[in-house]
């Protein structure tokens, strides 16, 4: 055993252990926090593939920005402490994850299940293909040969080479401005004005929805109390 | 001389023979051996210079504010940091009853590996770095953004209120201060052409070892929006309001004591250290420079920027926390976007090597021209950039009398019959 083959199988029960806690676990915070291991991991696999740049991208993008934002939006959750979090999907999901699970095993583990591409018209097109009959016979694009030493280079080159992703790049781009716009549009100082109005506004919306709620039982209207109660909480 | 200056080469090369013939080890065994060692050696430097640094940070802060600092504990108060070590380690180690226990106890812990594996990549002198990444400015931007999660961890863990007002803080501020200091970092990229720290160093060394011109000559205004920067990533006075123990008592480590409280310390000041380790890669040339060896060289500059933290913590009044988001937001950010466009453009029209100028066309210069060129630009960029600043700060003063006035007219026109 080689000592990739060692540190392979210890990132890899260290990262399906921490998806079981995250995906089993009743405290979300906890929950976030295995993710963020379960993150961690998958960067130690780019590692071994010898793609450091995509490794330290993971860190970055998925520890450094996107779990922060899970675990901020599980902080402002109310009741985050006392609540405890019932799933209605945990029984599809999991059947969903068994079902990929045995398809991957049946494809490409020792049985390579056999399928006839070209008798599908929506494989043969995504796979472009009419000789693959085997689901683990499909041409994917193996790194069969070392990472080159110049492939943030040529990374970099890819992303705008018109030929290769320059139209996914923009279009990243775009959306990038589109959000910080957007952002800087919610962040923006309002006037007096206007914020009375928007929480009139919004005060409006919360008392149709009661009434909406409550119709179904009384259709007699809201006391006059409840609007004003309404509006000065915590918008 | 020559093993003065490779003193440390020369040790670390004489480890690992010993450690690979006269042992007898397998060259695997070896290389995780000699890997071994050399993080322990890593991890006592940080350590050690933590101890050295409270001290040296109580003594300087002492004296700018006309106090002697301590004095007690030693000749000179040398002990001092044992002293507090020994204090630290008596402590009671206490956890809230209502506090979440394995998130609270791993906080400490956390951060002090993410304050420590920066220097991984941070090379001390010629051959004497932990691992040469070719994306080590990347790797350093990474692992800042893992003690972002640690004191998340802390301050909700702790299930205090101030704590977790300490967290938010935190975060909101590490991840703004990140944007400027990526923007700069970019520059620096741009100029060097290498994310690599050995790269960037040997672009600011001549080709016979000696120093050329260091980043901060081609980048003052790079360099100085990355000192800002940095003081605040590493949540130092005047931008620790996230730990304002008059506002929110201590932020994320209120509730910690003892041995874990240091742990948060020493993250701290490691952090420090290593944000001027960095700067000093990034803008001051590194390990370069005539007569001392070059360990001596690379630690002398960073001192340098550590006494620039200590001055500032010691003279500036902690900012406000609407004051640190508009700093980061509309000064810093803008600035720095501009700037970074202006040396894209700069480094492509007035490139230095041959193979680029071939490739896009543009004028060939010597390093010197391109410096002065990029120089230029980026005092032209400051100062644009302050006038502007100082323009829109005065128009929003005017508008505030003027609001004053009016209302002082209402109420004497209210009180007057």
């Amino acid at each position: 055993m080689t000592i990739q083959q060692v540190v392979f199988a210890v990132l890899a029960v260290a990262v399906i252990g921490a998806a079981l806690f995250v995906v089993t676990t009743g405290n979300l915070f906890r929950g976030a926090l295995m993710l963020i291991l379960v993150f961690f991991g998958m960067a130690g696999f780019y590692v071994l593939l010898d793609n450091g740049l995509f490794a330290v991208a993971q860190v970055m993008i998925y520890i450094g920005a996107i779990s922060i934002l899970i675990i901020f939006a599980v902080m402002l959750t109310r009741g985050m402490q006392a609540m405890i979090p019932r799933n209605a999907q945990a029984t599809g999901a999991a059947v969903a994850a068994a079902a990929l699970f045995v398809a991957i095993f049946l494809a490409f583990g020792p049985l390579r299940l056999t399928v006839d591409f070209s008798a599908v018209p929506v494989l043969s097109a995504l796979f472009r293909t009419e000789t693959a009959r085997t689901l683990g016979d499909v041409p994917w694009q193996y790194a069969n040969q070392p990472v080159p030493e110049t492939y943030i280079a040529d990374f970099g080159r890819a992303l705008v080479n018109i030929n290769q992703y320059l139209l996914p790049f923009l279009l990243i781009a775009f959306l990038v401005d589109a959000v910080l716009a957007g952002a800087v549009h919610l962040a923006r100082q309002r006037k007096p004005a206007e914020l009375i109005a928007e929480r009139r506004e919004i005060a409006e919306e919360e008392a149709e929805e009661a009434a909406a709620l409550r119709g179904a039982a009384s259709p007699e209207p809201l006391p006059q109390g409840a609007m004003a109660a309404t509006t000065t909480q915590d918008h | 001389m020559d093993v003065i200056s490779n003193l440390l080469k020369i040790l670390s090369d004489f480890v690992a023979d010993l450690i690979r013939s006269i042992l007898g080890f397998s060259p695997f065994l070896a290389d995780l051996v000699t890997m071994g060692l050399a993080a322990v050696v890593l991890i006592t430097f940080a350590a050690l210079s933590f101890m050295g640094l409270t001290y040296v940070e109580r003594k300087v802060v002492a004296r700018i504010q006309d106090r002697v600092g301590p004095n007690q504990a030693g000749p000179f108060g040398l002990l001092q940091p044992l002293a507090d070590g020994i204090k630290m380690f008596t402590k009671e180690d206490t956890t809230p009853a209502s506090a979440d226990r394995w998130v609270y106890n791993l906080a400490p812990l956390v951060i002090a590996v993410f304050a420590l594996a920066s220097f991984a990549v941070i090379p001390l002198a010629p051959g004497v770095v932990g691992t040469d990444l070719n994306v080590g400015v990347f790797y350093l931007l990474a692992i800042g953004s893992g003690s972002i999660i640690a004191i998340l961890m802390a301050g909700w863990g702790s299930n205090n209120k101030y704590a977790l007002l300490g967290a938010f803080r935190t975060v909101a501020q590490l991840v703004g201060y990140e944007v400027p200091m990526l923007l700069n970092i970019i520059a620096v990229v741009l100029i060097a052409g290498s994310m690599s720290l050995i790269d960037i160093i040997n672009h600011q060394t001549l080709a016979d070892g000696n120093p050329g011109i260091p980043h901060i000559v081609y980048l003052p205004l790079a360099a100085l929006v990355f000192l800002i920067s940095g003081i605040a990533e590493t949540a130092r006075s005047p931008f620790d309001l996230l730990e304002a123990e008059s506002e929110i008592v201590a932020g994320f480590h209120v509730e910690y004591s003892g041995m874990k409280f240091a742990l948060f310390f020493l993250g701290e000041y490691v952090n420090a250290l290593a944000v001027s380790l960095v700067f000093t890669v990034l803008f001051l040339g590194g390990y370069a420079g005539p007569i001392l060896p070059p360990y001596v060289w690379m630690l002398l500059k960073a001192a340098v920027v550590i006494f620039i933290f200590m001055w500032l913590r010691g003279t500036l009044p902690r900012v406000r926390i609407d004051q640190m988001h508009a700093l980061n937001w509309k000064f810093l950010v803008p600035m720095s976007t501009v700037n970074l466009i202006l040396v894209m453009i700069a480094v492509k029209l007035f490139p230095t090597s041959e193979a680029a100028a071939r490739a896009f066309g543009g004028i060939l210069v010597t390093p010197a021209a391109q410096a002065l060129i990029l120089f230029t630009l980026n005092i032209i960029v400051l100062l644009v950039s302050l006038s502007l600043a100082s323009r829109a700060a005065r128009k929003q003063r005017l508008a505030e009398a003027e609001l004053l006035e009016r209302r002082r007219a209402a109420n004497m026109a209210a009180v007057a019959p």
